[in-house]
């Protein structure tokens, strides 16, 4: 446990010192929130809507957070530390690899929740957005949608051949997904091809996902959702542990 | 008799179905170190991986600590310190945060306060290890594998990158820890460094075992393979390995004018 607690203490260092995480998954988002709030204001979304335009961007951005760490930051560094031979060295001592991974794996999922509360703290103090779902529900659509990015994410690392071919692979998926999800552009402004192209993607079904439950919808309401990215998640992680075995080590 | 630290008995090692050792045997006891030599791709860095327990041999018995080390890798590596042939760290990581790291590993590690001092990288522990010279880094490396106070060490290229004032330094302290009864085992192409540790020598040409011994040995086994008249008693072990070692072409004048 102490061995744990110390390389989570050096990876979360690390992940602070990483300018493309620490900015895009803690800084980025609010700096869009402010721009877009800047613009907008929270006036709602067509002429006599509950939600504001900042109520549905907040849970959107959100999303965006769990792209970053899920989808940039948490492959690129598995790719980076098998490629430079780092897993092995941590191999041959008495604690192993897979600590290190677990400790990766635990600082970016806690990075994507910090990241989360910024967001949210920044949209509440000042656009006032209103969050009308229950907390339990909300925790629900946050950890889906992260572990949903991070089998993604570490499907990517399972199939690219090198960091350079995972990076290029990350970059595409990511900002695929992040131009085409609604995620940083509502998908009313999407044409019909467009949004067409946009159910297909994951990030698209975690968007609606969290607008729906921080607006106050049930679950239950959302349940092809829940399906959609339940699966997606549990088939990514098992193909990619299947296809990251494979991958010579040394 | 001393205690056998690591025993290996016909151990096979293929990539892709091209064998990279074959049928190699050797034993290492405390206090001794053993020097694994021969050219590049001859299976040296295959042999000490499977030793390491970062690969797992195709057939063949290897014994680390009385233990199988692809299997109880955990355990072994309680008491055994690993210099691995490259190794690249995180790239924001500083000295000290790398062996903070590493001694938080082991029950009872070692001072690397003073190891750094020693190791001539007390001004670099906030340096970010990326930045530092090469045989900075092997020195860092070397440090590291003693982090665990192990009790076999097993060292791939030792002192490549280091100046010669360093390697010399080196090479007393890895004597003095020899003499505390530690095992070592070190793969090198500098065969000064060889004839002045090594009590054995284990000599690998083409993934296959064509000597094992004492240096004493080694002269022998080299006498009874050269002409009579290109013999002299007082070679240096290097010139010995060179009268046996496969012979390779030079760049000729031709290809570069």
């Amino acid at each position: 446990m102490r061995q744990f607690a110390m390389i989570c203490n050096i990876e979360f260092r690390l992940f602070v010192r990483d300018f493309f995480s620490f900015f895009f998954a803690l800084v980025f988002p609010v700096l869009m929130l402010l721009l877009f709030g800047g613009i907008f204001g929270n006036a709602p979304v067509y002429d006599g809507a509950d939600m504001g335009i900042m109520d549905v961007t907040v849970p959107a951005y959100a999303v965006m957070v769990t792209g970053v760490t899920g989808l940039m930051s948490l492959p690129l560094t598995l790719s980076g530390y098998k490629e430079k031979k780092i897993y092995k060295r941590f191999d041959a001592t008495p604690v192993g690899k897979k600590n290190i991974i677990s400790a990766q794996i635990l600082i970016n999922f806690v990075m994507t929740l910090v990241g989360i509360s910024i967001l949210l703290a920044a949209g509440k103090i000042l656009y006032h957005i209103q969050i009308n779902g229950d907390f339990l529900s909300i925790c629900v659509g946050i950890f889906l949608s992260i572990g949903t990015m991070f089998s993604i994410g570490f499907f990517l690392t399972a199939i690219g051949r090198d960091l350079k071919s995972t990076n290029m692979l990350c970059y595409l998926i990511y900002f695929v997904m992040l131009f085409l999800s609604g995620a940083t552009m509502p998908d009313q402004m999407f044409s019909h091809t467009m949004k067409k192209l946009s159910s297909y993607l994951p990030m698209t079904h975690a968007v609606d996902l969290m607008q729906g439950i921080f607006s106050g919808d049930s679950l239950i309401l959302h349940k092809r959702e829940l399906l959609i990215l339940g699966i997606l998640a549990m088939v990514c992680t098992s193909v990619g542990a299947v296809l990251y075995r494979r991958k010579d080590w040394t | 008799m001393s205690q056998a630290i690591i025993g290996v008995e016909k151990l096979n090692l293929a990539y892709k179905k091209v064998p990279a050792v074959q049928d190699v045997s050797f034993s290492v006891s405390a206090g001794e170190i053993l020097a694994v030599i021969g050219q590049n791709g001859s299976g040296k860095t295959s042999t000490v991986e499977c030793i390491e327990g970062l690969r797992k041999p195709d057939s063949g018995l290897i014994q680390v600590f009385g233990k199988d080390p692809w299997l109880c890798r955990r355990e072994v590596y309680k008491e055994m310190g690993v210099q691995l042939q490259e190794t690249e760290y995180p790239l924001k990581i500083r000295v000290e945060e790398q062996c903070r790291l590493f001694a938080s590993f082991y029950e009872r590690p070692a001072d690397w306060n003073l190891l750094l001092t020693q190791m001539g990288l007390e001004d670099k522990r906030k340096c970010p290890i990326p930045k530092l010279s090469g045989g900075e880094k092997q020195r860092l490396s070397i440090l590291l594998s003693l982090m665990g106070r192990p009790k076999l060490l097993v060292l791939d290229e030792l002192t490549t990158g280091l100046d010669p004032e360093v390697r010399q330094n080196m090479w007393i302290s890895f004597e003095n820890i020899r003499k505390s009864g530690v095992a070592i085992v070190m793969v090198s192409h500098y065969l000064d460094e060889v004839e002045a540790l090594a009590d054995k020598i284990l000599y690998l040409e083409g993934g296959k075992q064509q000597f094992f011994g004492t240096q004493q040995e080694f002269r022998e086994y080299v006498k009874g393979r050269v002409p009579k008249d290109e013999w002299g008693e007082n070679f240096s072990l290097e010139k010995l390995y060179l009268m046996i070692a496969p012979k390779t072409t030079g760049l000729s004048m031709e290809g570069i004018l």
